[in-house]
């Protein structure tokens, strides 16, 4: 059994790795995007092995679910999406590297070096498994990090307000589409105000707007 | 499965085998029923609705291939399977080659957590309810690769209005399944199932009275409030009518299924009937108590199970046929529902759809979750949770008392609502009208 679960985690682990350098290597933003999902999921399945079924359906249901759709609705929005003839690397890129892994030897050298790795040992066999399920975790989060959990909610709560004032900013300027209903009824409001014909109001497609919000 | 192979190898035949093969073949059957059961359940769905929408709109429906036209699906099926397969040059190959499989691979996954009968569950999760919705949001992704790899302006609209309606109507089905999670304090789709046996109002509260199997959510306030709730964003998840903005025909071809043929675009038409058979069975699991129904109880109990091993075989069979029996009735008389919609209802927009649903729906169940909590407390509490009141009431006092309090606070919230939301949708009209006037 124990060999079955090395296994498993040395293709999960090799999976999460191969997804996480495409991730940063792929051209293609949208690939990329799609990489980084397949990286969350195999963090998920990693969370399966360690029999944490509630946090490997978290992970899959916020990361995998919502998160990423996000990411990729972000990505979707913007223009150069291939990425080709854009430069990804700088011409002194050795030098990059090798401060770079200069500065990762530094922690981890040390770390390496001194760490007894005291895995705790395997406890007798038939005590239950101390694993939170839904219930313990639920209880953690209102009693032992009340604050924690509660600056955690404050700081959502103004990411959603900036989320909203940034957006009903940018409506006072929207042109909007107009309903077959609602330009009958301008037409009505127009012939009972002025009876000159006056320019008519053209109805843009949303798909226009987006790009010069863009653009701006 | 698995009990029932043990008892059958090692108890009747006696050839002692080990324990892992009974658990692989076991496995290996289960997977197999689901994978026959899914895509027929999906041919079923198709002649299903076409059939009740041509009667609804005065028409016959398919007819022609055998009697009363029942093997129009196949038919259809063998159509699929035989046209060609066509890739759009401009494509991201691999991408649109492999969206068809992200959406459809999601739904079968859910299956893996519906119990169809007493007993019958593939894989009993302690966290199954919350499994059930992860797996079914993996979906997005794929629509969302089928939207923008097809390199099609009219597939990526449809994929963008498809994901912004499922994250936006997760919102609402989530909420009002937590009222039922805390009602039940469980995650587990079985134990929300057994908690529903017995009578209209709870058996667990009045001894000596039959298990009917009747205890179904839906009779309480907030088990009707959160299924109210949950099928309109079923709907909306499930892209059925009044929200199937995302392939809205008339607008924008088929949506993010634009460029797919043959059988990709058949997989497409699979993932969602089988998405939809499995929102309607959800819906019927939740609210009105899955396979539970008079009569299904009292045959399990005489069955073989974990805790009664020397029960009759036979039993098995019959609670099983019985629970799917009104298992699949539910479910189905739920996708009758979505028919008639379809039927009676034309197509909201997309403001209307994004407002109904923040606007309302999520305020809805919000209230509803409060109510969902004064229930527990009511019911369940005692002084040591601080709950002095109901001290020294009898089980079915608290039970009337909760029931009065969570209706009043649900209708009240419901017609408050109703108020707010019709003044709120009045006011933006005027407002929209003024700069529009504002502009000659």
């Amino acid at each position: 059994m124990e060999v079955v679960v090395q296994i498993t985690f040395g293709v999960i682990a090799v999976f999460i790795l191969v997804a996480a350098a495409m991730v940063v290597s792929v051209r293609n933003v949208i690939h990329a995007a799609l990489w980084l999902i397949a990286c969350f999921f195999g963090v998920g399945a990693l969370y399966m092995l360690l029999e944490a079924e509630f946090l490997a359906v978290v992970q899959v249901l916020i990361y995998v679910g919502a998160v990423s759709v996000l990411i990729l609705f972000a990505i979707m929005l913007t223009r150069q999406i291939t990425g080709e003839g854009v430069r990804q690397l700088t011409n002194r890129w050795p030098v990059v590297l090798a401060i770079a892994a200069l500065l990762f030897a530094t922690v981890l050298a040390p770390t390496l070096i001194n760490q007894q790795w005291n895995v705790p040992p395997a406890p007798p066999l038939g005590t239950p498994e101390p694993i939170a399920g839904p219930a313990e975790l639920g209880r953690g989060f209102v009693n032992e990090f009340l604050i924690q959990f509660q600056v955690v909610g404050v700081l959502l709560t103004v990411a959603l307000i900036g989320a909203i004032v940034i957006a009903y900013e940018e409506r006072a300027r929207r042109r909007k589409v107009l309903t077959l209903a609602e330009e009958l009824e301008l037409k009505r409001l127009r012939e009972q105000t002025s009876p000159t014909v006056s320019e008519p109001v053209e109805a843009e497609p949303v798909v226009q707007e987006s790009r010069s919000a863009s653009e701006r | 499965m698995y009990d029932i192979l043990q008892a059958l190898i090692n108890g009747t035949f006696g050839w002692g085998w080990p324990d892992w093969l009974i658990y692989l073949i076991s496995s290996l059957v289960v997977v197999t029923i689901i994978l026959v059961v899914a895509p027929l359940q999906m041919l079923f769905f198709t002649y299903y609705e076409r059939r009740v929408i041509a009667r609804m709109q005065d028409r016959i429906g398919p007819n022609r291939v055998g009697p009363e036209g029942i093997w129009q699906p196949i038919a259809d099926g063998v159509k699929m399977f035989t046209k060609e397969d066509i890739v759009p040059e401009a494509a991201d190959r691999i991408v649109h080659f492999l969206a068809p499989c992200v959406v459809v691979a999601p739904t079968i996954l859910m299956f893996a957590v519906v119990p169809w009968g007493p007993g019958m569950t593939p894989v009993d999760l302690p966290t199954s309810l919350l499994f059930f919705f992860a797996v079914s949001s993996i979906s997005a992704v794929g629509l969302m690769m089928a939207g923008w790899a097809s390199n099609n302006k009219f597939s990526l609209l449809g994929a963008m209005r498809a994901v912004a309606q499922m994250v936006s109507y997760e919102i609402p089905a989530v909420l009002s399944l937590i009222a039922i999670v805390m009602i039940v304090g469980s995650l587990s789709i079985n134990s929300i199932i057994e908690y529903q046996a017995g009578l209209l109002i709870s058996n667990r509260d009045l001894p000596g009275i039959p298990d009917l199997g009747l205890g179904w959510f839906v009779f309480t306030p907030v088990g009707f409030v959160a299924f109210i709730a949950f099928f309109i964003a079923a709907l909306a998840e499930g892209e059925r009518t009044p929200f199937d903005i995302p392939e809205a025909d008339s607008e924008i071809v088929a949506g993010y299924m634009t460029e797919y043929s043959g059988m990709k675009f058949g997989l497409f038409y699979l993932a969602q009937y089988v998405l939809n058979f499995l929102l309607c069975a959800i819906t019927a699991i939740l609210f009105f108590g899955g396979w539970q129904g008079p009569g299904v109880n009292w045959l399990y109990a005489q069955a073989i199970t974990p805790t009664n091993p020397d029960g009759n075989g036979l039993f098995n069979v019959l609670a099983g046929a019985l629970g799917v029996f009104y298992f699949l009735l539910k479910t189905y008389i739920f996708f009758f529902v979505m028919v008639w919609l379809r039927g009676a209802f034309p197509r909201l927009r997309i403001d209307q759809l994004m407002d109904f649903g923040w606007k309302f729906l999520i305020p809805l169940t919000l209230a509803n979750l409060f109510s969902a909590a004064v229930w527990v407390a009511f019911t369940r509490w005692g002084a040591a949770e601080g709950m002095l009141i109901t001290v020294g009431w009898s089980p079915v006092l608290r039970w009337l008392a909760a029931f009065i309090i969570t209706l009043a606070i649900n209708i009240g919230v419901y017609l408050w609502l109703t108020q707010v939301y019709a003044a709120s949708q009045a006011e933006r009209r005027r407002v929209e009208l003024e700069e529009l006037s504002a502009t000659l």
